[in-house]
């Protein structure tokens, strides 16, 4: 597993660095991440230490941002007031999210061979 | 009387003691993110009894209890967070080995991602502005389609909200859970693919999950939705927000 973790710091930092320098829009891990999977694609495997830690990160994604958002006690009485207008516009955006993809996807793949 | 003192040492003490160390920060977002699984896994893993909701819940309550300032905390638990980037990168192993699935229906695939990106955002923030919330819960709802990890990078780029952006992430995500298998056969979609990938755009983390518990090619194409939906959305929304001036 520690090779995996190695491996993953590594490219975290190596993103970090190319967005502070040059591409300052682009959050770093997600440099780090195109990097990372740009490396596999090369090799054409992922070695088994780094699967474990992706594994074990991709189990427990959830942990990591309650931390963050938590911040919502912050932003509490913001979110009262408005309660509303984010329970309309989450719902409404959720449900035309699916079905303008789905449509789509739909719509493209009806040619011949689907 | 001193000795009274020294078998019970004072309360006080150990508060301050605890509370200056990121100890406690760290049980307190463990201990009520564990919680949150075992009712999860009682709930046999319903969406709306989500590990993440119940952990903030708990934690959010549990602060204001005991009166502890949110910086406070957050300098405790920041250990955590920082392991939101690493995990990030590590995302990299399932896109990588999904992009085997998208051989030969990449031009579908691509199209409908951009399009559900879009509409995501739009209505979202159309929606709100409308009902009239403002600028700092509208800049929230940007990103709320991506994964979380990256939505909430892309809301520190764009110069809006994490935490909200977070919230609304993780309430989108079980939304979508639950009512994406309504919609998909309300608009007559019926290959596991297509469906799958839907979900993955629009719900991410929580709708793969979802997705993978009903069908593998659902949940494989799940997931590389949402990885596709991280890294586009973090190189064209804060360019989309740059030239918009939103």
């Amino acid at each position: 597993m520690m090779p995996g973790l190695v491996q993953i710091l590594l490219f975290q930092g190596l993103g970090e660095l190319i967005t502070h320098f040059f591409l300052p829009l682009i959050p770093g891990p997600v440099v780090g991440l195109i990097l990372l999977a740009g490396f596999l694609a090369l090799r054409k495997s992922v070695n088994a230490p780094l699967d474990e830690v992706a594994t074990v990160f991709s189990r427990h994604f959830g942990l990591l941002f309650v931390p963050a958002a938590v911040g919502v006690v912050m932003f509490w009485p913001h979110l009262k007031a408005h309660a509303a207008a984010i329970a309309t516009a989450l719902l409404v955006s959720v449900i035309l999210t699916v079905a303008v993809t789905a449509l789509v996807l739909k719509g493209l793949s009806r040619g011949p061979g689907k | 009387m001193n000795a009274q003192t020294s078998a019970f040492p004072n309360i006080h003490e150990i508060w301050v003691y605890l509370s200056g160390s990121p100890l406690l920060a760290l049980v307190l977002t463990l201990g009520a993110y564990q919680l949150g699984v075992i009712v999860y896994e009682r709930a046999n893993r319903h969406p709306l009894a989500n590990p993440v909701l119940i952990a903030i819940v708990l934690v959010a309550a549990t602060i204001t209890l005991i009166d502890m300032p949110y910086p406070k905390y957050f300098e405790g638990a920041q250990f955590v967070h920082f392991l939101l980037g690493t995990a990030t990168v590590s995302l990299a192993v399932p896109i990588y080995k999904g992009l085997d699935a998208m051989r030969g229906r990449i031009v579908p695939l691509l199209a409908a991602l951009l399009a559900g990106g879009i509409t995501s955002i739009a209505s979202a923030v159309g929606i709100a502005r409308l009902l009239g919330a403002d600028s700092a819960i509208v800049g929230g709802f940007i990103a709320k389609s991506v994964t979380a990890p990256i939505a909430m990078g892309i809301a520190e780029r764009i110069g809006v909200s994490p935490t909200l952006t977070a919230v609304f992430a993780v309430s989108t995500g079980i939304l979508g859970a639950v009512l994406a298998r309504y919609v998909l056969d309300f608009v007559r979609s019926r290959e596991w693919w297509q469906r799958g990938f839907a979900i993955g755009v629009a719900a991410h983390g929580l709708g793969t999950s979802r997705a993978f518990s009903v069908n593998p090619e659902a949940g494989a194409y799940s997931s590389l939705a949402m990885g596709l939906h991280g890294v586009l959305g973090a190189v064209l929304i804060p360019l989309g927000v740059r030239v918009l001036g939103l």
